[in-house]
């Protein structure tokens, strides 16, 4: 079991990627409005105010989905597929995508259930 | 380690200083700087900061300062400081009137090391312990000595 975290930069895309999550077979996750550290620098905290510059391709906010995934062959489709929707997530600015191993889970929908 | 210790010499940091404006300061500075590193353009300096300077303020507030640019007119990043007395109320967010400058200038190649060092410094600077240690010096070498022993 896994908790796919991915950081998605441009929100534009959030629909799709969602979608892309259902398709692979993603039945819950959880979307969370978020800032990156650059952006909250620049922008809130006057000292930093000359940096802007170097975050330039970077969106102001971003949106953090967090899904536990039982089969990780999951979390390898929804990774093909985010490639297609948002590209490649090597490029600045795209977002981050990581796992972390889940050692227990409760209120998950059940197996049975899943889609 | 060392990053500031290693950019602060001695002979860039004016105790005492008495000054009025902001702009009095930060050029006070800018001299010892081009003093201690023979800037090819002081004025070129002292212009990108006071840019700087118009954007938003430097000031951290707790009366403490960190003016800084990046500028064509030097090669390597380096620090200045300067100890007001009396403190100057100039910008500051919380009104508290400033009684520590550091000065970070550097070229915009080096725009990572110039991001850490300020990062650095207001840390150092949001600590009460290390300012009122600061503000107790005697002296630039014992300055310099202080910087050393928290900058690690």
């Amino acid at each position: 079991m896994k908790l796919l975290v991915f950081v998605l930069n441009n929100e534009e895309y959030l629909e799709e990627v969602l979608e892309a999550y259902v398709e692979a077979g993603v039945t819950g996750a959880t979307i969370i409005d978020s800032e990156g550290m650059g952006r909250f620098l620049t922008y809130e905290v006057p000292l930093f105010a000359g940096f802007k510059e170097f975050m330039k391709g970077n969106k102001p906010y971003n949106k953090t989905i967090i899904s536990v995934i039982r089969d990780e062959v999951t979390v390898g489709r929804v990774e093909s597929l985010m490639d297609t929707i948002v590209g490649d997530l090597d490029r600045p600015g795209t977002g981050i995508m990581f796992t972390l191993p889940v050692d227990w889970a409760s209120g998950l929908v059940p197996e049975k259930e899943e889609v | 380690m060392g990053g500031i210790s290693n950019r602060l010499l001695p002979e860039c940091i004016v105790l005492d200083l008495n000054e009025e404006s902001k702009e009095g300061v930060i050029r006070r500075l800018v001299e010892a700087v081009d003093r201690a590193h023979s800037l090819s353009d002081a004025k070129k300096l002292m212009e990108d900061i006071l840019e700087r300077e118009q954007l938003a303020s430097t000031s951290l507030g707790l009366g403490c300062a960190i003016p800084h640019a990046h500028s064509l007119s030097l090669d390597e990043t380096v620090i200045a400081a300067a100890r007001l007395s009396p403190p100057r109320a100039f910008d500051a967010p919380d009104g508290e009137p400033i009684s520590l400058v550091f000065l970070i200038a550097g070229p915009e190649s080096n725009a990572g090391l110039h991001l850490r060092l300020l990062s650095k410094l207001a840390r150092l600077l949001h600590n009460a312990r290390f300012r009122d240690e600061i503000r107790g010096v005697g002296n630039a070498e014992n300055f310099c000595d202080l910087i050393c022993r928290w900058d690690e």
